[in-house]
């Protein structure tokens, strides 16, 4: 793939840390420790224009000095593996098969926002993922890179593994602050946001495992080598789950920028049985469709959003001709019912009501003015929640609606999908 | 024309007994002989905080913060009595979007 995470393809199995030290391993936190300061580092990182790979795509440097500014201590860092988006692998995969390039970015991010306790926060399903870390967390605290005085130094860290609950808004980031103090899973009203107000009421940074992984190499080579993947607006480099709908499902690593085309018929080998493509999802079930004709569109923050969409985690679903926009609109609705944890009265009723309408048009009932509703209920319910689920299931519906109105309305005329 | 008493069964209502209203209202339907009167489930009205909810339909009347001893005055209006004006707080344009959800047939 010869990416910036994966400089040689997928590795096979985990790498151990003496394969790491080979190509340089553990040298970014070396050269951190020996001469830069944690604003240094923080500074590095803004200007590598590095952006969270969880889906919000927010500043890492932003959100760093928001927790290292903060009087309050002590500070803590959080590293989210929760991974609950649908289809997503990514952070599943480096957690796995690189460990240590997350280790070493959960070090270095912990001394840049001050904090002396991380946590690994690991979907509780990833059993592999789970076992791979912790093998090279015992590694890397044997050679002494982490623990008391690192490398002989006066900073010290401690680790600890948590087991994420493997549920949706587990992911979302004050759930997760929740989970490592013993909670249940359920997200905080924010403001204030984590990285001042968060883990036992402290400045706390969490960040996905992806996120993290880019921090090593933007340490070690600078923010201006870093530059040189991406865009302007989103430099590095980003990985895309793609699943069963293409003949080579799986992860690929890929510069910001590159039309989503190549995605799905380099990297993805095409869609199965060559069937056309009718609309690309290309950010997750909270993302909004996109129509074929955006083929091209480069996979980047603004092309997306300027286009009507967002990249998200990088799930890119690919809806091929044939399939029924209305089942697949129900199958995203009925996901969010199931997955609001019900503490928002207004995310309970608009993700319920959401999917008794579609089930309606789906059954043939309700006509023309129940699809007028669609806009009503979501736009009653915008923003009325803690997290931002309340907000998810509008753009798929919405844009589904706008792109393949006939979908809907012959469901309502017939009852049935029209390509049955 | 037949009205519908939709009571609300989701969590919050629920746990302010909103399961024994609905059962309780029925009976009393079932003894007054309203024969034009159907008490069913309804999945939420997203007034969660002001529950339990009951919404007459196709009348428009939204009953909220419902305790048994609102039942008699709720099925007196079913008969033909009074509007129960005290339990009638709900914000209009919650309202709106509801009954239009209702006109469509989201039962």
């Amino acid at each position: 793939m010869g990416g910036i995470l994966f400089p040689r393809g997928v590795v096979e199995g985990r790498e151990r840390l003496a394969e790491y030290r080979l190509r340089g391993g553990y040298e970014a936190l070396r050269k951190a420790l020996q001469g830069l300061s944690p604003e240094m580092i923080i500074q590095e990182i803004t200007d590598s224009g590095l952006r969270g790979r969880g889906g919000a795509g927010f500043p890492t440097g932003k959100k760093w000095a928001f927790t290292r500014e903060c009087a309050e201590s002590p500070h803590y860092l959080v590293l989210n593996g929760g991974e609950d988006e649908p289809g997503s692998k990514k952070d599943r995969l480096l957690m796995e098969d690189l460990p240590h390039l997350v280790i070493e970015g959960v070090i270095l991010a912990s001394y840049a926002v001050g904090a002396s306790q991380a946590y690994l926060y690991i979907n509780a399903e990833y059993k592999d993922a789970t076992r791979s870390t912790a093998e090279a967390l015992a590694e890397a605290k044997e050679a002494g890179y982490w623990g008391e005085n690192i490398l002989g130094h006066d900073y010290s860290l401690n680790i600890l593994a948590v087991a994420a609950p493997p549920n949706y808004v587990a992911g979302e980031d004050t759930a997760a602050i929740e989970v490592i103090e013993q909670k249940k899973p359920l997200p905080r009203q924010k403001p204030p946001f984590p990285a001042t107000v968060g883990l036992f009421g402290k400045p706390t940074a969490v960040n996905n495992v992806e996120t993290l992984a880019n921090v090593p190499p933007i340490i070690s080579r600078g923010a201006k080598w870093y530059r040189t993947f991406g865009t302007a607006e989103s430099p590095g480099t980003m990985i895309f789950s793609l699943n069963e709908e293409v003949n080579r499902p799986g992860i690929y690593e890929l510069p910001f920028g590159t039309p989503l085309r190549f995605l799905i018929e380099e990297c993805g080998g095409g869609v199965k049985g060559g069937k056309a493509i009718k609309a690309i999802l290309p950010g997750g079930p909270s993302s909004a469709f996109l129509p074929v004709q955006k083929i091209d569109l480069p996979l980047d923050h603004n092309s997306l959003r300027e286009a009507g969409s967002s990249i998200g985690c990088g799930v890119v679903h690919v809806v091929t001709e044939g399939t029924c926009m209305v089942e697949d609109v129900l199958k995203i609705a009925e996901f969010f019912a199931a997955e609001s944890c019900g503490q928002c009265p207004a995310c309970r009723m608009e993700t319920n009501m959401l999917a008794a309408m579609l089930k309606k048009v789906q059954q043939g009932q309700g006509g023309q003015p129940l699809l007028e509703q669609f806009s009503k209920v979501i736009s009653f319910n915008k923003g009325k929640g803690f997290c931002n689920l309340i907000n998810m299931p509008g753009p798929p519906i919405e844009s589904a609606l706008r792109l393949f109105r006939s979908d809907f309305e012959f469901h309502l005329a017939h009852g049935r999908c029209p390509e049955h | 024309m037949k009205q519908i008493c939709l009571v609300c069964q989701n969590i919050d209502c629920k746990n302010r007994g909103s399961e024994a209203l609905m059962k309780e209202l029925g009976k009393r339907v079932a003894e007054k002989g309203l024969k034009d009167v159907e008490v069913r489930p309804y999945m939420c009205f997203g007034a969660c905080q002001d529950g339990p909810n009951i919404v007459l339909y196709p009348e428009k009347s939204w009953y909220a913060g419902v305790k048994m001893e609102d039942l008699d005055d709720i099925t007196g209006h079913l008969a033909g009595g009074p509007h129960v004006k005290r339990l009638d707080r709900i914000d209009s344009s919650l309202k709106e979007l509801i009954y239009q959800l209702l006109d469509t047939g989201v039962f």
